[in-house]
């Protein structure tokens, strides 16, 4: 064949291999779609939803204006300034393209299936990625890995539609921009990858990542006197316009300039502007004296530039680092000042097993992906070193943090496993006979343990006269990679269908006859309130819902998933934690016409709320400390209990008597059982006076309680239905209350 | 026919002064008889008439009179002559000062001086019972009240009159009875009013004058009300917007209703409690006037129906096909598909709930292709009815094929409004045309076929799969271009030393 059909033969079986690559990431991320319904998944994505409707329905200036009043009430919430937009312009991009040529696509459509869409993407940046590090057939490798790896699907199933969605995409499109400006020295490729970087900061609050991981590349190809005219070009064209771009998103505003997290990007710019100055001025002075001296002076500099900063940061005029990046260094720092953050499971460091099942055997070959790195350490290795490093270590902290793990592992695992493939399918045998009798007992020796494996083959394959002999040692390695490949793909297809694919708005059950039921109290409850409430009232419950109730139910919420008030938050927590009588006028002053509250002790529910309760109190108790105490709800013992030695705040609290009232008659006499906490509950059950049962959904997953309105003739309600109830009122004992008479 | 209305108007302005003119004819009323079955929000209303006709002959016109009560309500009315099939002209005149009342003529066949016959009214009145008391609590039963005049209206003399009221069950909790009825209540009977079991009797009243006209009904004209309990839930429907689209392609036709009910039963005091829902349900004596689920039949041989609300797909409903059947010719009979729908959640008095509902439809089923004009016929109901439901608004969309032309629409009853706009969809290049037709008023018996005719060029029918392949054919030639063109600055040679 001509070499011009081959190449073009090349070509198209490329293209046809990553449509095809594409396709399995899409389609294996469709779980969720074909065992429930197009649905947005879980808290936030439901927030993206609304606000994309917002931006879809009334175009983009009134999206970037919208004052959202329903959320946070009575504050209200500057959408517009408070979001990073990208997700959802992306999807009202798609959405109007989609109308403009005649397909009139349901803009919930658009939303849950931009998740898979963007894998697809993905799956084709990682190969452009991996082609820079390796070759063409690392980079499918990598496409393959990324495009079915749980780390990644667990972000990004269809429904998900959350900004981690298309941010994946844009990071590593960034990187690979970044690789490429980098090699060519080119400034086309910083722009671009300045242009991708501010999609990135428009789409994800995890960008920070990019502005610290190409500083840090920078910064380490300058001190192993990597120093190069194309560094400087690619690095200094990002970095402006980048910079400069990303300060246009008006969440992220200033901040570039003037917070900590941003610092090291200018630093190193700065730096970079002295060695290019260095490297100048040595190209004219010969004398190796006067180098060092500008060497020394480049690093006094720096170091002034460093200094200059902390005391910046100390007068104030840099922010200093937010809480949630302490975190990432003191793993028990959050748990002390910030329980809001603790409190979410997502921010707990991650445990051994979550690496194995989201990465399944890619987390034993990538350590020989990266040390294959070191073999030829090009600029480019160097670069998934750092990243390889640092994204294990933030991994390792935070378990949402496992999703910028995930491509660097995919890269590294397709660079070893490509290696280890090159070496064994390469038909070439050594032609040297005298070499051979070692080097085939080393093969067929180490054959066994495959990870050690390719860094001495490759090795070898350096040396022309070494190689393999035989069909049989191959064919033993090759199989066993095939295998263990086979054994991932299958790993992937259960964790996706089983562990990734609940939208968790719907739940799955069996029916008492064995056919699959869902249980749909949720939305049954959010429909409820949508439809039989007045459009203006406020519904009261614990974050977690704010955003699920605002979409589903559009009615106003105290709170919700954005936590930016940590105080508003803690007032739900006290109303919710205190008795009847001190929570009725703290939600009279908030207006508070409805309560929902989540009991799953009926159905085995356990993320309800009785199980966040303690979360409601340590995070009220950190606003008032004497008003709400921990210890106050724990049993003498130290124990949290419901059943009949359940401590008397406890019983008494608001949250308690919403769960359980009337719960108790559902059960025979004495019988009443929570499956959640496997307590049995007393006898008696709560009474409530100031609050009416609205509506219990069909498993009493949600329960939505009234504000009873002030009574007609002034009483407080506890005296009110003690009246009706036909008891006398013992004498002298209530005080009355009295009236003016003007 | 300009004679006829001509001649109409005098004669009623004729009537109304009482006084039979000499071009128009008269009658007497020999026997009324008035049937009303209570319900839910729909009442039915069976009046006959039997008459007699007096003077010359002449236009042969019946004119029927409403009062102001029943004319806001009635949603649906027709006019036989017992024993017959057929219909009669109904011609509506608004409200006539005079009479007080709004007026209707009937046209009857020629009847000579004398001669006898006996029309039917059939009537259905929406909301025309409403709850009393207005709210009641989770367990309690559902009262209704329901009121109407005591006397029939008839510009005519009549000689015996009488209404029979039936509840639906023997639970009648209590009935007027004005004792000044029995002035025309001659002296046979005891009381103006005898109730046996479910059935409440008025009457009879005899040697009624003319019941229009303001004097006699200030002086004589009572209300009749009849306290009853209903015993399952009152459903309404608030609007119903149906849209039907056609597909030549795909031999399509898709439903989509969009629903939304109402529990029209008194409002729910104090608070819903599940607990007692679901006791209920265990002992056996479920809440009457909860909503908990309604079954809807759709036509034979349809498939992938949808239910839905503004959330997402609502998990809770049940579908039984029927297949097609084989024959065509006993395409009327009971073979239809049951879709049991059930709200998210239980409908209690003075709830709402939103739902859409669609399936698709193999197109022959309600399609025919005449050869000889070129012309499609196809005929889709109006709606499909929520069992005893009264629907206040009602839309009917009719999206025909793209390139449809010479439209021609005939709806099964007079409709309030006609619209036409042109709707996009799916892979469209000029758009659809569509027909939308707006109603008010209905009742569960409006299910008649809207019949849309219309032609299909031959190139509207292959402007898709033009459009797509030329789309396609671009794309590829872009791919092509932007492969074969090198659009680097500078020769390939400097661009490679980089």
């Amino acid at each position: 064949m001509a070499p011009e059909t081959v190449k073009n033969t090349a070509s198209f079986i490329k293209i046809v291999a990553l449509s095809v690559i594409a396709g399995a990431a899409i389609a294996s991320r469709l779980f969720a779609v074909i065992n429930f319904e197009s649905i947005i998944h879980e808290f936030d994505p439901w927030f993206n939803y609304r606000a994309t409707r917002v931006l879809a329905s009334k175009g983009f200036y009134e999206f970037w204006n919208w004052f959202d009043p329903t959320a946070w009430y009575p504050l209200g919430r500057v959408v517009g300034g408070t979001i990073f937009p990208g997700l959802m312009a992306t999807s009202g991009v798609i959405f109007n393209f989609l109308r403009a040529i005649h397909l009139p696509v349901d803009i919930r459509n658009v939303c849950v299936m931009l998740a898979p869409a963007f894998s697809g993407l993905t799956a084709w940046s990682t190969y452009m990625f991996t082609r820079e590090m390796k070759d063409e057939s690392a980079g499918l490798l990598a496409a393959i890995l990324i495009g079915i790896a749980p780390g990644y699907i667990s972000r990004s199933v269809a429904g998900s539609y959350d900004n981690e969605a298309i941010a994946i995409f844009l990071l590593m499109f960034t990187f690979y921009l970044w690789i490429k400006a980098l090699k060519q020295g080119s400034a086309f490729f910083g722009t671009m990858a300045a242009i991708f970087y501010f999609y990135m900061v428009a789409a994800w609050g995890g960008y920070v990542f990019i502005t610290n991981m190409i500083p840090l590349h920078a910064l380490v190809l300058v001190l192993m006197g990597r120093y190069s005219s194309r560094l400087y070009v690619g690095y200094s064209s990002w970095y402006a316009v980048g910079t400069l771009a990303s300060m246009q998103v008006p969440f992220v505003g200033f901040q570039p300039v003037t917070t900590s997290e941003h610092m090291a990007a200018l630093g190193v710019f700065g730096l970079l502007q002295l060695v290019a100055f260095t490297e100048l001025v040595r190209s004219h002075v010969s004398s190796k004296q006067f180098q060092t001296l500008l060497r020394t002076a480049a690093v006094t500099i720096g170091l002034l530039g460093f200094v200059a900063v902390v005391v910046l940061t100390m007068k104030g005029w840099i922010a200093p680092w937010t809480g949630r990046f302490y975190s990432l260094w003191d793993t028990g720092y959050a748990k002390k000042h910030i329980p809001i953050i603790a409190s979410v499971s997502e921010h707990q460091p991650t445990a051994w097993p979550a690496f194995f099942a989201d990465l399944h055997i890619l987390i034993f070959i990538f350590p020989v992906g990266v040390l294959l790195c070191f073999q030829k350490l090009r600029d480019e290795h160097v670069f998934v070193i750092i990243y390889a490093i640092m994204a294990s270590y933030f991994a390792g902290v935070m378990v949402r943090l496992m999703l910028t793990l995930t491509p660097v592992v995919c890269v590294a695992a397709a660079i070893a496993i490509s290696t280890l493939l090159d070496t064994y399918i390469d038909p070439q045998e050594p032609e040297s006979t005298e070499v051979a009798p070692t080097t085939t007992s080393e093969a067929t020796g180490s054959s066994t343990a495959a990870p050690k494996e390719p860094k001495t083959k490759s090795k070898e394959s350096k040396a022309p006269k070494t190689g393999l002999f035989g069909l049989d040692t191959r064919l033993a390695v090759i199989f066993n990679t095939f295998f263990l490949m086979l054994i991932f793909v299958l790993h992937c297809t259960w964790t996706t269908s089983h562990a990734y694919s609940s939208p968790s708005v719907v739940l799955a059950s069996r029916a008492a006859d064995g056919s699959s039921a869902v249980i749909d109290d949720f939305r049954e409850a959010y429909y409820w309130l949508r439809q039989n409430t007045p459009k203006d009232a406020v519904v009261m419950s614990w974050w977690d819902y704010g955003y699920q109730i605002a979409g589903m139910a559009d009615r106003p919420t105290l709170v919700d998933n954005n936590t930016w008030n940590n105080t508003h938050i803690a007032t739900v927590g006290k109303a919710f934690a205190s008795s009847e009588e001190n929570a009725y006028p703290l939600l009279k002053k908030h207006d508070v016409s409805y309560v929902l509250v989540l009991l799953g002790s009926l159905i085995q529910y356990s993320g309800d709320d009785l199980n966040k309760f303690l979360w409601m109190i340590r995070i009220a108790s950190g606003v008032w400390p004497d008003e709400v105490k921990e210890t106050d709800f724990f049993t003498p013992r130290g124990e949290f209990r419901v059943d009949e030695h359940a401590t008397k705040t406890m019983s008494e609290s608001l949250m308690y008597k919403m769960s359980y009232y009337r719960f108790q008659e559902l059960f025979g006499p004495g019988q009443a059982q929570d499956r959640v906490r496997n307590q049995k509950l007393p006898t008696v059950g709560p009474t409530l006076d100031y609050f009416d049962e609205a509506f219990t959904s069909e498993n009493w997953i949600v329960r939505i309680y009234e504000v009873k309105p002030d009574d007609e003739l002034g009483r407080d309600h506890k005296t009110a239905n003690a009246y009706s109830a036909g008891k006398k009122r013992k004498k002298g004992r209530v005080a009355r209350r009295r009236f003016a008479l003007e | 026919m300009g004679l006829i209305h001509w001649l109409l108007a005098a004669a009623l302005t004729a009537h109304s002064a009482q006084c039979a003119s000499t071009s128009m004819r008269s009658f007497e009323n020999t026997n009324v008889q008035r049937t009303i079955e209570l319900g839910g929000s729909l009442t039915h209303v069976t009046t006959t008439f039997a008459i007699k006709a007096l003077g010359e002959l002449g236009p042969n016109v019946y004119t029927l009179a409403l009062s102001e009560l029943d004319e806001e309500k009635t949603a649906l009315m027709d006019v036989k002559l017992k024993g017959s099939k057929e219909t009669l002209k109904l011609e509506k005149f608004g409200f006539n000062q005079k009479s007080n009342a709004y007026l209707y003529s009937v046209e009857l066949p020629p009847m000579a001086e004398d001669a006898t016959a006996t029309i039917v009214v059939n009537s259905i009145l929406s909301h025309a019972s409403t709850p009393f008391p207005e709210s009641i609590k989770q367990a309690d039963p559902q009262l209704l009240k329901f009121s109407t005049e005591a006397y029939i209206l008839s510009p005519y003399r009549t000689l015996s009159e009488r209404t029979k009221i039936r509840a639906p069950s023997p639970k009648v909790t209590s009935f007027s009875a004005p004792a000044e009825l029995s002035k025309y209540a001659g002296t046979t009977a005891d009381s103006v009013a005898t109730r046996s079991g479910a059935v409440i009797t008025y009457g009879p009243f005899q040697d009624l004058p003319p019941t229009t006209g303001l004097p006699f009904q200030r002086e004589n004209q009572k209300l009749l009300t009849v306290h009853y309990e209903y015993d399952s839930p009152i459903i309404s429907v608030v609007s119903l917007d149906r849209s039907a689209e056609i597909s030549h392609w795909g031999d399509n036709l898709n439903i989509q209703d969009s629903v939304h009910i109402r529990n029209d039963g008194p409002q729910l005091k104090g608070h819903f409690s599940r607990l007692e829902l679901q006791q209920s349900r265990y002992f056996n004596k479920p809440s009457t006037q909860v909503l908990t689920h309604l079954t809807l039949q759709l036509p034979a041989g349809i498939h992938k129906p949808y239910y839905y609300d503004s959330i997402g797909n609502v998990t809770t409903s049940r579908y039984r096909q029927t297949p097609k059947p084989k024959s065509n010719t006993k395409r009327s009979s009971a073979a239809s598909s049951f879709m049991e729908i059930r709200p998210r959640y239980p409908l209690l008095g003075g709830w709402n709930y939103t739902y859409t509902l669609g399936w698709d439809a193999p197109l022959g089923d309600s399609a025919t292709f005449d050869k000889k004009t070129g012309k499609y016929v196809v005929g889709v109901p109006f709606m499909t009815p929520v069992p005893g439901a009264a629907v206040d608004q009602a839309t009917f969309t009719f999206v025909l094929p793209e390139g449809a032309e010479n439209v021609h629409v005939e709806p099964p009853f007079p409709v309030d409004a006609m619209s036409k706009y042109t709707h996009i969809t799916y892979l469209d290049t000029i758009g659809r045309p569509a027909v939308v037709l707006r109603s008010s008023s209905l009742t569960d018996q409006h299910t008649g076929m809207v019949y849309v005719t219309y032609t299909v060029p031959v190139k509207a029918h292959l402007a898709k799969p033009l459009t797509v392949s030329t789309a396609m054919f671009g794309f590829f030639l872009l791919a092509m271009l932007f492969r074969r063109v090198d659009m680097r600055i500078g020769t390939a040679k400097t661009a490679k030393k980089h």
